[in-house]
């Protein structure tokens, strides 16, 4: 009896069963979203991967150890020789002032971590706080059954973990939580029309500027929202409310971040915002008119006040086009314009081109990196669309033009994929919602089944259901005909089959997950490994076995000109100064980078003097077959080059008349002879890699080079990893020419030294007089040679 | 005679005791009779062993003699033992000292074991052991080159005393020999052997000049340091710091990959070395500041654990590198006290490369918090530095760091440390309580934020929605209690109709009569209280007392039949008839309660 009645107590308040449960799967969803990003970690070890990341975790270095100010303040001399770097101005600062913080916060309470633990595992928390944030969201949205689907969804899914496992700091990592947080507090505002949310919401939006340039696409998203429901007439002092408030607010807050200043006011990309905040007060205004003008009839009233609308948008438009024109305003930078025209930048800007991020996504990409949620999404949308109200339009305005950008852009995946999880959530909450509920047997079975933690998410489901059931259930236990809910029931099988088949499809997601992200983006790419038939494993380190070397066996000022990609690596491991590197703001350094590397040696020589170059470094991966090198990336350089220097660099040139690139003998005259060719090749054209292939076989493009006979004037070689990876160059200092001066000096006299060694010394005076002559007479080579030795043969 | 000599001796111990105990005459009386030097250069070091036959020509015993060392090589030495021929395991006490008139020159006192009496004699091994003593000439070389150093010393045996013959090996790296000194010299493949010579004077010097080839590894850890981090829960975390530096001749021009994987050349350069580390250590990590070093193999082995380093690149003449490596060795097998006093004793330097030259060393040994009177006691001299703080893991108020520091060592300097202090093992239990503490902070403040409105307004909406619900809880409860009266009066007329007994029934009825009536005045209060908060839900109560009471005339009904048909005035079959209807009614009416219910 008493436990009966402990039962009933229990069972009759579902409300605390419910949040135990919602507490408990968003910690299992946070502990899967943790655990699933350390593949490298657990692999290799605890490593910034690939290259921002590298920039970031030294800036956040100087944070730590320097103070915040000092990094504001951060005049970085290591970089982008001669012209430096201001760091603090030029870098979103919140990944680094995070970072810093969570630093700060242990070591002050004496948990010793370093800074780079604190770097790597980071975008891992940070993942689990996405994944908290996108139950909030679609909470708000739909039900907290779907908020619950999301946020295991977000947890694993490839599109987001290719951007935040452990190692990868970059800004991407909080800046998906910031972007889903925001919206989360914007759509809790407009649903609350306070100004406490709108402020919120704007104090997230401030956060989102502090990490990632892609803030604009929340000031962008949220004006977008206010007018469309402004079409719709869907007009409310809620909406009013909060847009005014996060408007202000907000572009207040984010003019406070050095790097973003006055763009706010100034650029296009953030016009429509204070277009659309202009709208908004007309709108009010006009409102409040109507209400003091009853003297019109209905009819008049409405038309009058369309007009009215209608012109104060056109005024608004008008005003921003003017003040474009006009100077005031920048017009959109190059960078948006390759978002709605693909092929800008490859004809505009090759070197946003060149970075492999920004190609347009590929149909395989989505289905790889979003699996079954990109076949469900829509479906998402069309419930959203359904039952529409306020939150609901916003939601689905951000799968519209999210869409759109991460078909432009494979990098914009990223955030697509948080709205594809929240929408697919609905979906499939939906699917279960009709299919599960009164089938009480069954939810029992699947409740107990589901053990790990990606069934987590149905276990939630489910027992969310139970709960509504066992409400119900708990009292009609006597009584059994309980009137039912469903208009039209089902067959208990096709319940059965939908719900199995649902489970199924789940399931298969989460191994696709955990396979995507275990092979394709658990690389730290700065350690390489390779697997023999045993099973063993070869671990490449040469990137880091050449950085060390740079960093411990040359001088602490020297140069080192790579190109870009390795900028920050350099910086970071190597702790040099180097010419370029990722942050692509200065493009004609960079094409001058990639003419000395496509020029031949003398000129390029010319250039590097010029740059005050110690050493040259580039990537070669003929040997072990690693496509990633220079050489793949060349034509890059060639078209950068060319784009600042047309006259000197041709991409035509380095093709073979028939229009092809290639190595080989035929290749073209001008690539065989170039400085980058001449670096990557020298001396591996003895170099025999096994006995079936010719000395000199290239194996990432399969070809026998086709000028092995390199020699340097002006280079020596300085370091090579073992598995020729990264070669350094020297690049020799002037004052090796006074050597060679005098080499030619010698061998120009040479019968004549023969002549004096047979006599005294004393003909060495006239050698010195004789060399006098040389000065003093007109032309210089054969023909005054002869009248010297006259001289000389007269004495 | 005996009286001076008597005299002599107050003399002399009055001297030693003004003298400080470091200073003292050389005693001329001795007499090297026969010195056999080795002098090994087969490795970066210059390692001299020296055997002496000292022989007391004078009058008196003497119980110490002076070693001078070699001006030349007086900057690189290293290391200076004594031993006696007879018992090597044995070492003889080795003080610097000066003595007035050879200021310039570097001095050892060695105590002998026993007093050497007049025209005794006696023999000892010396050895001496000097770093950077040979020199790369030419000082930068090619990849393909072999290095090739220059080793100056001294022909003979620098000594305070007469020797009466000696003779010199010295043993190099390799037989090619470009020159040497060519004094009374004999050359035998890979050693030279010069001497011997008679009757050289005290402090005579004839410079020996060797240049041969020597492809060994000359690698010097420019400097070390030495983290020990002293656990009282079982564990020693040891952290090394290393610089290694090349320091043959330097690489010139260019170093060339290719050459190098020939394996034609770069004999002089180091492309992997051995450390030995303790036997029981355990966890061990070779990093350095940018990562896990790959390349490195660790063999475990019966007495050593064997960890083979390759740095990141092969070193040439003039390149370093930087890296540490850290373990973790069980307290228990170097940690010793009785009660509060502790000892540590640990090696103060340990194993890095063979024939190794370390140039600085930083030992820093963290204490647990709290230890006190510290004791530092070295077999060498060291310098100690003031101690310092170190925070770490739940720490309030710092560790005690002792540090110690100390240039120019080699592999016999492999020698243990002792480090004693006090510590309170009470002092364990801070750092668990810390945390125990803290959750209990934690949870305490998550408690009372939960518990407590912290709300700077009133939320009347929400007020009045919690406080129904627990009127509506408290109806809930009264309710079931109520249907479950009507069990009870179905059970109880059932008893009657077996039993027939009047009495008895009645008895019961009025009891739960008597529940029913309080039960629904209970209700009827809460249907007051919900008023207040809503009159719908009142109504609804009112709609459920109102089916309540349709029930209790049904039961009342179902009680009058039974009384019937037990008192016989009602056939069987029409009561059951009647009762079918009655109980089809109940079972309607608490049908619709449940659903009323459950719409609350």
């Amino acid at each position: 009896m008493a436990g009966e009645s402990n039962i009933r107590t229990a069972l009759s308040n579902p409300a605390g069963w419910q949040s135990l449960l919602s507490f408990s799967i968003l910690a299992l969803a946070y502990l899967a979203a943790f655990s699933s990003r350390l593949f490298a970690v657990i692999r290799f070890e605890s490593i910034i991967h690939e290259f921002d990341p590298w920039f970031n975790y030294r800036s956040t270095h100087h944070l730590v150890n320097y103070g915040f100010y000092n990094f504001l303040n951060w005049f970085d001399e290591r970089a982008w020789y001669p012209l430096g770097r201001i760091v603090g101005g030029t870098v979103y600062p919140g990944l680094m002032v995070t970072a810093g913080t969570i630093h700060w916060l242990l070591n002050s309470l004496h948990i010793t971590v370093h800074i780079r633990d604190v770097c790597v595992f980071l975008a891992p928390t940070f993942s689990g706080l996405t994944s908290i944030a996108t139950y909030l969201l679609t909470k708000e949205l739909w039900s907290q059954g779907a908020g619950l689907l999301a946020a295991c969804f977000i947890a694993i899914v490839p599109g987001y973990i290719s951007r935040s496992v452990a190692g990868s700091y970059d800004n991407e990592g909080i800046a998906i939580f910031a972007l889903l947080f925001t919206y989360f507090l914007w759509v809790k505002s407009v649903k609350t029309g306070s100004i406490f949310w709108a402020g919120c919401t704007a104090l997230a939006y401030f956060y989102m500027v502090s990490a990632w340039g892609g803030y604009v696409y929340i000031i962008n998203l949220i004006p977008l929202h206010v007018f469309v429901l402004l079409l719709m007439g869907r007009f409310s002092y809620r909406i009013f409310v909060a847009y005014c408030a996060f408007f202000i607010l907000g572009l207040l807050l984010s003019m406070q971040i050095p790097f973003v200043g006055f763009q706010p006011i100034r650029t296009s990309e953030h016009m429509a915002s204070a277009g659309v905040f202009a709208l908004l007060i007309a709108y009010g205004f006009l409102k409040y008119l109507h209400t003091h003008l009853s003297s019109l009839t209905k009819s008049e009233m409405r038309s009058l006040f369309f007009f009215a609308v209608a012109a104060s948008a056109a005024a608004v438009l008008m005003a921003v086009v003017y003040l474009t024109y006009a100077g005031y305003v920048a017009p959109w930078s190059g960078r948006f314009y390759s978002l709605y025209d693909t092929g800008y930048a490859k004809i505009h800007i090759p070197i946003i081109a060149s970075v492999s991020e920004h190609q347009p996504t590929t149909w395989v990409s989505f289905f790889f990196d979003l699996h079954v949620l990109v076949c469900t999404f829509p479906a998402g949308v069309w419930f959203c669309i359904k039952k529409i109200n306020d939150e609901r339009v916003f939601i689905v305005l951000y799968a519209i033009s999210a869409s759109y950008f991460a078909g432009v852009m494979v990098r914009l995946m990223l955030t697509l994929t948080p709205v594809v999880c929240i929408l697919s959530a609905i979906a499939f909450s939906n699917v279960l919602e009709r299919y599960l509920v009164d089938d009480t047997p069954k939810v029992h079975h699947i409740e107990d089944e589901s053990e790990d933690d990606e069934e987590g998410d149905k276990r939630n489901k489910s027992k969310d259901l139970y709960d509504k059931v066992t409400k119900t259930a708990g009292k009609v236990r006597k009584i059994r005909h309980e009137p039912s809910g469903e208009p039209e029931s089902l067959g208990g099988n096709v319940k059965t089959i939908v719900v199995m088949a649902v489970m199924m499809i789940l399931m298969m997601f989460a191994v696709h997950c955990t396979w995507v992200t275990s092979n394709a983006y658990s690389s730290p790419s700065v350690v390489l490994a390779s697997y023999n038939h045993d099973g063993s494993r070869n671990i490449l380190d040469d990137f880091r076995e050449a950085y060390y070397w740079l960093r411990q066996n040359t001088d602490d000022h020297s140069r080192v000109m790579s190109w870009w990609d390795y900028g920050y690596q350099i910086a970071g491991m190597a702790n040099r100064t180097t010419l370029v590197d990722n942050n692509t703001w200065n493009n004609s350094h960079i094409a001058l980078v990639g003419k000395a590397m496509s020029s031949n040696e003398t000129r390029a020589y010319e250039i590097m003097k010029a740059l005050d170059v110690d050493y040259v470094l580039v990537i070669f991966g003929g040997v072990i077959g690693y496509s990633g090198d220079d050489i793949n990336k060349f034509l890059w350089m060639v078209r950068i080059a060319e784009g600042e220097h047309p006259k000197e660099i041709r991409e035509g040139d380095y093709f073979t008349p028939q229009g092809e690139f290639r190595v080989d003998k035929a290749g073209s005259k001008t690539l065989l002879n170039c400085l980058m060719y001449k670096l990557c090749y020298y001396r591996f054209g003895e170099m025999q890699l096994d006995f079936r292939t010719p000395p000199g076989f290239d194996r990432t493009r399969n070809v026998e080079i086709g000028n092995k006979d390199i020699s340097f004037q002006h280079l020596e070689e300085a370091y090579t990893t073992e598995h020729w990876l990264v070669r350094i160059y020297k690049v020799k200092k002037q004052d090796n020419r006074v050597r060679l001066d005098h080499t030619v000096r010698k061998t120009d006299i040479k019968p004549k030294t023969k002549f004096t060694s047979r006599k005294s010394g004393k003909r060495k005076r006239g050698f010195i007089k004789n060399k006098m002559l040389i000065k003093k007479g007109k032309r210089p080579s054969s023909k005054n040679k002869k009248p010297s030795r006259k001289t000389s043969s007269k004495k | 005679m005996n009286r001076a000599a008597y005299e002599l001796v107050i003399f002399g111990a009055l001297l030693a005791s003004c003298c400080t105990a470091n200073q003292g005459a050389i005693g001329g009386d001795l007499v090297n009779s026969a010195v056999n030097r080795q002098i090994d250069l087969t490795s970066q070091l210059a390692k001299f062993t020296t055997t002496i036959t000292l022989e007391n020509a004078g009058k008196t015993a003497t119980t110490s003699f002076v070693l001078a060392i070699d001006p030349s090589l007086r900057d690189r030495l290293s290391f200076i033992g004594a031993t006696t021929k007879d018992d090597e395991a044995e070492k003889l006490s080795v003080t610097q000292t000066t003595v007035p008139g050879r200021t310039t020159d570097v001095l050892f006192r060695v105590d002998l074991p026993k007093a050497l009496g007049a025209g005794q004699s006696t023999t000892v091994n010396v050895e001496e052991a000097y770093t950077h003593a040979q020199t790369p000439y030419p000082a930068q070389i090619t990849q393909a080159e072999d290095q090739l150093v220059l080793f100056k010393g001294n022909l003979h045996f620098y000594s305070p005393y007469k020797t009466q013959s000696e003779t010199t090996t010295v043993k190099l790296a390799s037989n090619k020999i470009e020159s040497h000194t060519k004094t009374k010299a004999k050359v035998e493949d890979s050693s030279i052997v010069y001497g011997p010579f008679e009757n050289v004077e005290a402090f005579s010097q004839e410079k020996l000049q060797i240049h041969y080839e020597n492809n060994t590894p000359f690698l010097a850890v420019t400097s070390l340091v030495r983290v020990i981090e002293v656990s009282h829960w079982g564990n020693i975390a040891v952290e090394e710091t290393y610089d290694v530096r090349h320091s043959g001749a330097r690489l010139k021009g260019s170093f060339s990959r290719y050459d190098y994987q020939r394996q034609l050349d770069g004999r002089s350069s180091v492309k992997s070395f051995k450390t030995i580390l303790p036997a029981a250590a355990r966890d061990v990590y070779y990093r350095d500041e940018i990562g896990n070093i790959s390349t490195s193999n660790l063999n475990e082995q019966d007495d050593a654990v064997e960890l083979e380093l390759r740095p990141r690149f092969p070193l040439f003449g003039g390149w370093k590198t930087h890296y540490y490596i850290g373990y973790n060795l069980p307290s228990y097998e170097y940690l010793y006290n009785s009660g509060d006093e502790y000892a540590l004793q640990m090696r103060f330097v340990d194993h890095v490369y063979d024939d190794q030259v370390i140039d600085d060393i930083t030992v820093k040994i963290i204490l647990p918090e709290g230890s006190k009177n510290v004791d530092l006691s070295v077999p060498f001299p060291v310098d100690r530095h003031p101690d310092e703080l170190h925070f770490t893991y739940l720490d309030t108020f710092g560790r005690p760091v002792v540090i110690a520091h100390k240039s120019n060592l080699v592999e016999q300097h492999i020698q243990d440390f002792t480090l004693r202090y006090s510590f309170q093992k009470l002092l364990l239990l801070q750092e668990p309580l810390l945390v125990v503490f803290a959750f209990y902070i934690l949870f305490f403040t998550v408690i009372i934020y939960v518990r407590l409105d912290f709300a700077i307004s009133k939320d009347e909406a929400s007020e009045s929605r919690m406080r129904m619900q627990g009127l509506l809880d408290q109806l809930q409860a009264a309710q079931d209690k109520r249907t479950s009266l009507y069990q009870r009066y179905e059970d109880a007329i059932a008893k009657f109709k077996s039993t027939k007994d009047l009495a008895g029934f009645t008895g019961s009825r009025k009891k739960i009569d008597a529940e029913h009536k309080e039960l629904s005045s209970t209700i009827k209060e809460l249907q007051g209280k919900l008023k207040l908060e809503s009159t719908d839900m009142a109504e609804k109560v009112g709609e459920l007392q109102k089916l309540d009471s349709n029930l209790k005339d049904q039961i009342v009904l179902s009680i009058s039949l039974a009384e019937k048909v037990v008192a016989g005035k009602m056939g069987k079959q029409q009561y059951i008839d009647n009762e079918k209807v009655y109980s089809a009614k109940r079972e309607d009416i608490m049908g619709k309660t449940e659903t009323l219910l459950s719409s609350l």
